[in-house]
């Protein structure tokens, strides 16, 4: 357990210091700073523009955030020989991976937290209150990124960041749009739809980690919804984790 | 003691480290010498438990170093070791070293003597980025040294430092040596080889072709010479 936070703190560290990790937060801020300009440009629903595009902007932020520093998570330690330095000393590669999947998480969560800080400072100024929905729809969001970075991290077991950077943006495109795919399905037949009902049942359902529409125009939140979501999150990344494991303890550094 | 036995591994179609057998004295200083590719770094990670080999077995003191308590007696050096290049000298020690349990962990002054010792003290709040190619060499000696270690393994140790460098390592090895520790390295470096080595063990195209002392391996030419004969014999 103390390995496990050591290693997570290490990645977390090193994570934070980096440079241009900086000026994407800094791009961030002075995106969602910018909503209250565009929300003066409407002449009604000022917080509807301010939630729709401040929300949108945390996604978008925090997605690149997890793809910039989770593409190069394991396969950089390869290539620096820092594995060599931890393993050769009471670590398991089990626990290599899961201190290196808290510490990129927690980086990942600080920063889109204090995007959503930032966002809730806007709201709150251009007078729609404290906007809790966000809260939620932020924290879903965090859980969608946490699965996403395990499967950077079992792409950049065996490819470089580029590839694991291109593979993992498919992934989230299927991801999001699941149901065409099956709508789609319905529609055709023989392999092909065998096909699209595969990917169907295998890709992440990242839409289920989409709530921002619903805040946006004020939709009550289903908790039961929620907790599916949450629930789910947490299978698809025990199972995805597994296999990265599994392709971890076979490969020679 | 460390025990090699009829350890094998092959990569792809090629087989890297073919049936080695070796045993390593306690408190002796081993050379494990070979041309490129001979397999010293293979055997090396695989000695340290980072890979595990195909057939074979590795005991250190009797226990399997894949084993993770086995390593809480191990200090690893690697080739050219990569670092935190965000982290700062200070941070990388304490890091590694608290990767150890509680009774194998040293204390802040422990650490920073050991910067001192290995030359680096100085640049301990610098980030390693900034850092020389000998400086991050000394940095990763120290780095192995942290557990005060039983065993210690060093791949290419002296490679990238200066002749003031190689000679502050070669002292510190020594004294180690005194301490009763075991200390197997590989070298490309036959003269350092030559000057602190109890034993070496000779490597080619994966296959141990000598393993005892210098003296009796060289027959009274210099090492170097009587080295590349030996691989130009075979080859």
């Amino acid at each position: 357990m103390n390995t496990l936070f050591v290693i997570a703190k290490n990645t977390f560290q090193q994570a934070i210091r980096d440079k241009i990790l900086y000026g994407i937060i800094l791009f961030a801020f002075l995106f969602i700073g910018s909503t209250i300009i565009l929300s003066s440009l409407a002449i009604e629903e000022n917080i509807f523009i301010i939630r729709t595009f401040g929300l949108a902007g945390i996604y978008v932020f925090g997605l690149i955030i997890t793809i910039f520093l989770g593409a190069s998570l394991i396969y950089e330690e390869v290539e620096k020989r820092t594995t060599y330095i931890m393993l050769a000393k009471p670590v398991t590669r089990t626990s290599l991976l899961i201190g290196k999947f808290l510490g990129l998480l927690s980086a990942v969560a600080l920063t889109t937290l204090m995007m959503a800080i930032a966002y809730i400072a806007v709201i709150y100024s251009s007078g729609g209150g404290i906007d809790y929905p966000a809260i939620i729809a932020v924290g879903l969001q965090i859980m969608e990124m946490a699965l996403l970075i395990t499967i950077l991290m079992l792409f950049s077991i065996f490819t470089t960041p580029l590839a694991s950077t291109i593979y993992t943006i498919i992934i989230l495109y299927i991801g999001h749009l699941l149901s065409l795919i099956l709508e789609y399905a319905s529609k055709t037949g023989g392999i092909a739809k065998t096909v699209l009902i595969t990917i169907y049942y295998l890709a992440p359902n990242l839409e289920k980690f989409n709530i921002r529409n619903l805040v946006a125009h004020n939709i009550p939140l289903s908790w039961q919804e929620v907790t599916f979501s949450l629930g789910y999150a947490l299978i698809y990344i025990a199972f995805i984790f597994y296999i990265t494991r599994l392709v971890f303890n076979r490969k020679d550094l | 003691m460390i025990e090699i036995k009829n350890l094998s591994k092959t990569y792809g179609k090629q087989k890297v480290v073919d049936d080695l057998s070796l045993t390593i004295p306690t408190g002796t200083i081993f050379g494990f010498l070979g041309p490129n590719g001979a397999g010293k770094t293979t055997a090396m990670k695989i000695l340290v438990g980072i890979n595990r080999p195909d057939t074979g077995q590795i005991t250190i003191e009797g226990k399997d170093p894949s084993m993770a308590s086995t390593r809480e007696i191990i200090g690893f050096m690697p080739e050219e070791p990569g670092s935190y290049n965000q982290l700062t000298g200070l941070e990388l020690i304490k890091f590694v070293n608290n990767l150890f349990n509680k009774n194998k962990q040293s204390s802040v002054d422990e650490l920073e003597n050991l910067l001192k010792k290995v030359g680096i003290y100085e640049a301990r709040h610098k980030k390693i980025k900034n850092y020389s190619k000998g400086m991050k060499q000394r940095l990763g000696f120290a780095q192995a040294l942290v557990n005060n270690p039983t065993y210690l393994f060093l791949d290419e140790p002296l490679e990238g430092l200066d002749p003031i460098g190689r000679r502050e390592i070669k002292i510190i090895l020594e004294e180690l040596k005194k301490q009763g520790k075991t200390i197997f390295f590989n070298s490309h470096i036959l003269a350092d080889v030559e000057n602190i080595c109890d034993q070496i063990g000779i490597i080619h195209r994966g296959k141990l072709i000598y393993s005892g002392s210098v003296d009796g391996f060289r027959e009274d030419k210099p090492l170097e010479e009587k080295f590349v004969e030996v691989i130009k014999s075979i080859s």
